[in-house]
């Protein structure tokens, strides 16, 4: 048995946000940090929102809490009245130590498992992640990295043979584990094609660079597009810019 | 900034049976935290901080009052504003120290309903909220007298003054915005007042680098006392409604990131920023034209001085940042106006139902309705130097009565009084400031001293009846 890894589930509780059919046994494992919020504009002081929305959404989360634990979860929950959403996002992430944040999306019984490798970044939390929510299951995993033009065989081989010896040391039997390898593709749509084969997607937070400025985090974006959940591993607390 | 616990109990209900909300249970860097799980997230850095308090300034001092205060005081106006920051400044500490030991909603009411009771604090809190509504008519007005020398500068002549409906116009449209808007309005913020300083200081260092003769114009020479002495004290009464913003930061204290560091250095730096360009405005202005001149100009005189120097250019480009600077002022002052409502209702000083939130769009209406409703009677009235005036006496109120506040829980030392940042020479700059506060007041015109304290009055009668049984007043 393997650490649970703390997954945060940030749900829009008072817009209508559930906990979607499926996400409470996917994280059955996991330590959840269950974080209710809510986005009010500036001209709203957030202890007004409180004073008129506390009592409904601590219901819901009451609910949602109940849900992971029958589940067999372990939960934590925070109820959080915010001007900025993302900004909560991260400081929870941060706070709570959490390994990934689940973009919560329906799903069935989990059976196929898509972990996006990007690189040797992170690839110790992505496979903590991965180890701890399904290790003790039967779903397969499939590790899928897109290469680019300058990199050899033999260093995708290296990155994806590292990241099956990590998955093996959380306890994965290496039968369930496949690889895939793409070229000549852009990562971001192959990753979008290939996801609607599987239920549930697991892949890094992408840093920051000019186009996530303009087009949002490639996570949020594969999320859209794709139906299911998407977990999207966090960089390590260290690596964080202010 | 470690956990900060919070210790404060309050008690009893209003007429309506409603008891003051709880109070949080700690206060940190980045949130409020009430019951464990619950919390209030800061999202206001030191630059909006900054922001906040010198765009609702920055309108007034500037775009407003060079013409009137020169009328009042020649020269010597410069040393008015002087005085003016200086008591802001002498203000500004104390009220620092304050709300890094209560860094909650409600700014100078919150410290001063904890420090010394209810009566007080109802006193001050509804004194506030009346305060930002003369000072937000006082800046639509202002804003009527600029969109009028728009029309004068197109050339178009209308058989009416449309100062006072161009007011009504805009106060509306602000409140609707402000209830309907869900626009980022604190980035509009920030970049409205990077426009106006930049513009600003382009125009001021021509201006200076002209009056002390760089490019041949010099100085009109003139008496620096032209008028005596009185009128500079009455002329510092009169513009000091163009140091009111500072406090505007504290009364979204509860929404400002790392407390204990970004409350000091936006309300204290607002105010030197803001005194810095206020003198260099009245010295440009006054050397531009003599203050006799600049005194017929009125309200716009910064528009003629800015077409002395640079020409028709100058004068566009004033008028932009004067309709810009009252326009962000006034909507500045109506949001704060809200937080007051919602910080005396969350103590059931007020109807619960008067903070309450739109479910459509999540703002505070009935809040800023009862902020931009009596805008509009206010605005009617027209007479910029008694709104300023009554905008004035009732803010000194509240700054006298915070540094006494400040003296109060000092000498009481309560355990929950634990300020991260403390105010230099103590006890003497608290004690001058509500010395130089309550001073200023004296120097007003009797009918805004009158106003003030009828609205004084009525605010202690309406405690009385509404909220007797209620205690806000920390355990000191």
């Amino acid at each position: 048995m393997t650490d649970s890894p703390s997954i945060l589930v940030p749900l829009r509780v008072l817009e209508g946000e559930s906990v979607p059919e499926g996400v409470p046994d996917l994280l059955a494992t996991a330590h959840v940090v269950l974080l209710g919020y809510h986005v009010i504009p500036e001209q709203t002081a957030t202890g007004q929102a409180q004073m008129q929305f506390e009592d409904r959404a601590t219901e819901r989360l009451d609910e949602y809490e109940t849900m992971f634990e029958e589940a067999g979860a372990t939960v934590e929950r925070r109820l959080v009245f915010t001007h900025d959403g993302q900004k909560t996002i991260d400081r929870m992430t941060t706070e709570h130590d959490c390994l990934a944040a689940l973009v919560p999306n329906a799903t069935g019984p989990v059976e196929d498992v898509l972990v996006a490798v990007r690189g040797t970044v992170g690839v110790d939390r992505i496979a903590r992640v991965v180890g701890g929510l399904f290790g003790e299951t039967d779903a397969s995993v499939t590790l899928y990295h897109v290469a680019e033009s300058d990199e050899t065989d033999e260093d995708v081989g290296t990155l994806l043979d590292g990241m099956v010896n990590r998955l093996e040391a959380q306890g994965l039997d290496a039968s369930r584990i496949e690889t895939r390898v793409e070229r000549d593709q852009e990562a971001f749509d192959a990753i979008v094609d290939a996801a609607d084969a599987f239920d549930v997607v697991v892949m890094g937070e992408s840093d920051p660079s000019l186009a996530t400025f303009v087009f949002g985090m490639p996570a949020d974006q594969v999320a859209d597009r794709f139906l299911g959940p998407v977990l999207v591993v966090q960089r390590e607390p260290s690596e964080e810019t202010e | 900034m470690a956990e900060q616990p919070v210790d404060v109990e309050p008690e009893g209900v209003n007429v309506a049976g409603e008891a003051p909300v709880e109070e949080p249970e700690a206060v940190t860097d980045d949130t409020t935290v009430h019951d464990d799980d619950v919390e209030l997230e800061r999202t206001i850095g030191l630059v909006g901080g900054l922001a906040i308090g010198i765009g609702t300034m920055i309108g007034a001092g500037i775009f407003v009052f060079p013409g009137l205060a020169a009328a009042n005081a020649g020269l010597a106006a410069t040393l008015s504003f002087a005085i003016g920051g200086l008591i802001a400044l002498l203000v500004a500490l104390p009220t620092s120290e304050l709300a890094t030991a209560m860094p909650r909603s409600g700014g100078g009411y919150y410290f001063i309903s904890r420090g010394m009771g209810t009566a007080y604090g109802a006193i001050v809190g509804l004194g506030l909220w009346l305060g930002l509504m003369f000072a937000s008519a006082f800046y639509l007005v202002g804003l009527g007298h600029y969109a009028s020398a728009v029309f004068a500068e197109l050339g178009v002549t209308l058989p009416f003054s449309p100062v006072i409906g161009i007011g009504l116009l805009f106060g509306a449209a602000l409140t609707a915005l402000s209830i309907g808007g869900t626009e980022n309005t604190a980035k509009i913020q920030n970049v409205v007042v990077g426009i106006l300083l930049v513009v600003l200081t382009g125009f001021l260092s021509y201006g200076v680098l002209d009056a002390v003769g760089v490019f041949g114009g010099g100085t009109v020479p003139e008496q620096f006392f032209s008028r005596g002495y009185f009128p500079v004290l009455t002329t510092a009464a009169l513009v000091f409604t163009s140091y009111l913003g500072f406090a505007q930061v504290a009364t979204v204290a509860g929404e400002i990131k790392q407390p204990g560091r970004n409350l000091p250095l936006a309300m204290v730096g607002s105010v030197l920023i803001v005194t810095v360009f206020y003198v260099v405005t009245i010295f440009v202005a006054t050397s531009a034209f003599g203050a006799e001149r600049l005194g017929q100009f009125g309200e716009t005189a910064m528009v003629e001085v800015a077409r002395d120097f640079l020409g028709l250019p100058g004068a566009v480009a004033i008028l932009g940042a004067g309709l810009l600077a009252t326009f962000s002022s006034a909507n500045a002052s109506i949001l704060s106006a809200s937080r007051a409502v919602y910080a005396l209702s969350r103590d059931a000083l007020l109807p619960r139902k008067a903070s309450e939130v739109n479910l459509r769009y999540g703002t505070p209406h009935v809040a800023l309705l009862a902020a931009g409703g009596p805008i509009f009677v206010l605005v009617a009235t027209g007479r910029v130097e008694l709104l300023a005036e009554v905008a004035s006496f009732l803010h000194l109120i509240m700054y006298g009565l915070m540094c006494v506040a400040l003296i109060v829980l000092r000498r009481r030392n309560p355990k929950w009084y634990a300020p991260s940042y403390r105010v230099p020479g103590y006890p003497v700059v608290p004690a001058v400031g509500a010395l130089a506060s309550f001073g200023l007041i004296a120097f007003m015109q009797p009918a805004s001293i009158a106003i003030g304290v009828v609205v004084m009055f009525v605010s202690y009668l309406w405690y009385r009846y509404y909220a007797g049984n209620v205690t806000l007043k920390g355990d000191i």
